[in-house]
């Protein structure tokens, strides 16, 4: 398949939902376009009941479009063999609680078609990635939360699928599970797989995603990458490491003069809470 | 698919798919009620057992089981005799398990012997309603082993079972017409004896029954003769005895005392055996000729005139008046 | 990148995939817990042998009852259990994929919605399947050993009578029907071939119902109304004779096309107290349950195959 065959092709797509018998409709997703192409790592971004949710299950064929197209690799979600392909990570996962990891992951492949010993290595490979070795044959009902998104990354791997689809994939789960799951994301970046993700963290998105959207109930309203959306061009910041006041009147004193440019604030850099608490933790260990 | 236009689709699907399969089940019910694997619901007339007939149906797989546990609860009410309790839970029963030889005949034993005999001693009513009641327990009796038998027509021993509490000595006198119930022992055991099931004593049964109906003395004959034929074991005393009361009856032999000798062997052992049916009245028994006989055998025999069988008082059946009194 | 449309023929994926799916409701229904039955049916298999239910029983007719019992006890255990199974497992099975949202998890995989459903309803039908095999295992063995106790008993006693040989012969043949038959055989495949009619029904019922709890009791009550289904029917054919309304005529023929008609399986009944089951008659019963539990599995994706979660 060429590079140019978009992995993700989401075309106008309205999704009406009807909210309660007779009622009047309600419109989840409304003319929704979207693509991506190979290698990049989308995030769709936007608050609860946005309709992020909805498109991607559209975009899986778990809901059926009101009106538009979607398709991966080129082929159309309505049918099965548009999931050969491509890897789904829910919201909030639970796996059948009965199962060990290692089972889950033996079933999910199994219903891929893999089998024999190909399927073994493969799990093995992705319960070492995913950092579960220890926990393979622990029933996943006694699973953390960030323990179910981790398996619940690897069941989505497991036909090395060429696009990967998850929704909210730290909600809920603490930040060191979350730092594990984003460093996954941006190791299966490198590996040239396409990532779909959509998030109300913006933060989190801001760190792994190269491509953007915006959706706000049911409308696209931004899309791009992230740099350009993000950067502020008329500003710029510098940031010094052991400056005097001296030198930070001097500075003031610059800009004053040079009458255009003015100072829009000063004062110390905050790390995020977030940062703090890794950096304290890791100091812990 | 548009979400009505689906539901139509299945509807329509469901309806076509039952009118497909209408005829097929039809036929195969039809094949299973004549193989007997099926039964009709007893008694389909009456509309106040609907409701009992219905649990049964749909008690599929369960049946005998929940018979059982009624079994069990039908023996509670036999032990604090609850008579009635007891007749319905047999109904239910019946209803449960048509096909159980043992719950017909359990049912029609309570009801007849059991039931019945509590009536002559136990109850506290007085002699006319006991004597009644006593009456109407035979006959319901009766008639749970007639409906097992019409349930069960290959089942020897439920039809055997009717043909003895028929020819009951204790019993016929509940019957009104002793005739009738007789025939109808014979009958019954006869149809026992077709099913090529049962042993040889319900096929003389049959015979004893039918030499017991006035009025069909030759026919009865005409039996006991092909028994005689037929096989040596069927040669009892009983067999013996009544195939010279029919013929007394029916054709009196020029010599009678020559044909009791032919017919039991020796001049003692006729004596003994025809002497001893003469005190058989009580069940019944007709005694054509018996008493010629008898006679004539004591004089052969050297008996003396007041050592004679004939002089002894003849043991009468009690009447129901002895059976039933007020103390 | 693998392409598995390419590794394997259309037909031998589905078949492996619903597999996949059956072997697994299997294993999570053993998970459950629901072998634990078993135990519980060899207590009772085996206890029935000692129900020495106080009953008149004249040596004449000894242990013909005991034969009753443990047939009555075995198969209506089998009866209850097969029933329930089916309803409860499959009502069960498919909300609670959707509740916990593994059904995200599967139909994002390249699974045919069909595959699912069959491989749901083939997942219980096993379990119901082995548990029959298991518990007709034991109650045959427990038959056996019991039925030549009885036999050698009654030969004895109808020997010391001095019973003619062919009057033997024809009460151990009345014996031995009252033991293991190849027509109790036949029974518990009836009550196997009823709980797939079930487990089909519950599957249908449950792609478009909300609720576990709905399910089974729309399942068991269709169970129950499915018993007079006959009724119905001949009611209907002989509306003309009774002089029924339009009305009766139209509920009539509604129950009879709606409902599979269960009567048919109450053999198992007739069989217990020792009727024999012809084995054409037996190849129509496995059309009838192979002719509802297909048409029902095939409504089941009709309406499931665009169901939206």
């Amino acid at each position: 398949m060429g590079e140019t065959t978009p992995a993700v092709e989401i075309r106008n797509l309205v999704k009406d939902f009807r909210t309660s018998f007779r009622k009047k409709l309600l419109r989840a997703v409304d003319d929704v376009s979207i693509t991506i192409m190979p290698g990049e790592v989308y995030g769709l971004i936007g608050p609860n009941g946005s309709g992020k949710s909805t498109t991607m299950k559209a975009l899986l064929g778990l809901v059926a479009p009101t009106s538009g197209q979607c398709a991966i690799f080129g082929k159309d979600s309505l049918k099965v063999d548009s999931r050969n392909d491509v890897g789904f990570l829910p919201e909030n996962p639970y796996f059948y609680k009965h199962l060990s990891g290692n089972e889950t992951l033996r079933f999910y492949g199994k219903l891929c078609g893999l089998g024999g010993s190909a399927l073994q290595e493969r799990v093995e490979e992705l319960l070492e990635m995913v950092d579960l070795t220890g926990a393979r044959d622990r029933r996943v009902g006694g699973y953390s939360k960030g323990m179910l998104q981790r398996i619940g990354l690897a069941q989505a791997l497991i036909q090395k699928p060429r696009l990967v689809i998850l929704d909210e994939p730290t909600a809920g789960v603490d930040p060191v599970g979350s730092r594990q799951i984003r460093d996954l994301i941006l190791k299966l970046s490198e590996q040239g797989i396409t990532v779909f993700l959509c998030s109300h963290l913006l933060e989190q998105v801001q760190e792994v995603c190269n491509q953007v959207g915006i959706i706000f109930q049911g409308r696209m309203v931004k899309e791009g990458r992230l740099e350009d959306l993000i950067a502020i061009e008329d500003q710029t910041e510098i940031v010094l490491q052991d400056a005097d006041e001296r030198l930070i009147e001097g500075i003031h004193g610059m800009v004053e003069r040079d009458g255009r440019a003015s100072v829009v604030r000063t004062g110390k850099p905050r790390t995020t809470l977030e940062r703090l608490f890794l950096r304290e933790i890791s100091e812990e260990e | 698919m548009k979400a009505g236009r689906k539901w139509v689709i299945l509807v329509v699907a469901v309806l076509g798919f039952g009118a497909v399969r209408l005829p097929f089940e039809k036929s195969l019910h039809r094949e299973l009620l004549d193989v007997g694997l099926l039964t009709e619901p007893l008694d389909i007339g009456t509309r106040d057992r609907i409701g009992q007939t219905s649990s049964a149906v749909a008690l599929g797989g369960l049946r005998t089981l929940v018979a059982t546990f009624l079994n069990l609860r039908a023996f509670g009410y036999f032990t604090v005799q609850k008579w009635m309790d007891l007749e319905e839970t047999f109904e239910m029963i019946v209803d449960l398990a048509p096909r159980t030889r043992y719950y017909w005949e359990t049912g029609s034993w309570h009801l007849a012997y059991n039931a019945a005999s509590y009536y002559i001693n136990d109850s506290e009513l007085p002699a006319l309603r006991r004597r009644e009641e006593w009456r109407r327990s035979i006959l319901k009796g009766r008639a749970f082993l007639e409906r097992g038998v019409k349930n069960n027509p290959d089942d020897w021993s439920i039809a055997a079972n009717l043909g003895f509490l028929l020819s009951d000595t204790y019993k016929f006198q509940a019957f009104r017409d002793p005739d009738e119930s007789f025939a109808a022992a014979a009958e019954a055991y006869q149809r026992a004896w077709n099913t090529g099931n049962a042993l040889g004593y319900v096929e003389r049964s049959a015979f004893y029954a039918l030499s017991r109906v006035r009025g069909r003395e030759a026919e009865a004959l005409e039996m006991g003769r092909q028994l005689y034929a037929a096989r040596e074991k069927n040669r009892t005393p009983t067999l013996l005895s009544m195939i010279f009361v029919l013929e007394s009856h029916v054709d009196p032999p020029k010599d009678p005392v020559a044909r009791a000798v032919e017919l039991f062997g020796s001049e003692e052992k006729a004596y003994q055996v025809l002497s001893g049916h003469w005190f058989r009245t009580r069940e019944r028994f007709p005694v054509y000729g018996v008493a010629g006989v008898v006679k004539s055998l004591e004089s052969k025999l050297g008996i003396a005139e007041k050592d004679s069988v004939l002089n002894r008082p003849l043991p009468t059946p009690r009447s129901l008046d002895e059976m039933f009194r007020d103390d | 990148m693998m392409d598995h449309s390419d590794t394997m023929s259309v037909k031998d994926s589905h078949v492996r995939r619903v597999l996949v799916i059956a072997t697994h409701a299997f294993t999570q229904l053993v998970r459950m817990k629901v072998f634990y039955f078993l135990a519980i049916f060899a207590v009772i298999a085996i206890g029935s042998n000692f129900f020495n239910l106080p009953q008149h029983e004249g040596p004449e007719s000894a242990g013909t009852e005991v034969l009753r019992s443990i047939k009555s006890w075995s198969l209506g255990a089998m009866t209850l259990f097969s029933v329930v199974i089916s309803i409860v497992a499959t009502a069960l099975l498919l909300p609670k994929d959707v509740e916990d949202r593994t059904l995200y998890t599967i139909l994002a995989k390249p699974v045919p919605r069909i595959d699912y459903l069959a491989g749901k309803l083939l997942g219980v039908m096993m379990l119901v399947f082995v548990s029959l095999l298991l518990m007709d295992v034991l109650m045959t063995a427990v038959l056996h050993i019991r039925t030549s106790m009885v036999l050698d008993q009654r030969v004895a006693y109808a020997t010391e009578l001095g019973w003619p040989q062919e009057a033997i012969d024809s009460m151990a043949a009345e014996v031995n029907a009252m033991g293991s038959t190849w027509s109790l055989q036949g029974a518990v495949l009836a009550v196997f071939l009823r709980a797939s009619i079930m487990a089909s029904l519950a599957l249908l019922v449950s792609t478009f119902s909300t609720s576990t709890l709905f399910t089974a009791t729309v399942s068991f009550l269709i169970y129950f109304i499915g018993h007079f289904q006959a009724d119905a029917r001949d009611a209907y054919l002989h509306v003309g004779e009774v002089g029924q309304g339009l009305v009766a005529k139209l509920v009539t023929l509604l129950v009879t096309l709606v409902l599979p008609d269960f009567q048919l399986f109450n053999v198992i009944d007739a069989v217990i107290e020792g009727q024999v089951i012809p084995l054409v008659t037996m190849g129509k019963l496995v059309l009838v349950a192979l002719y509802y539990a297909l048409f029902f599995t095939i409504a089941s994706w009709f309406v499931f195959s665009d169901k939206e979660f």
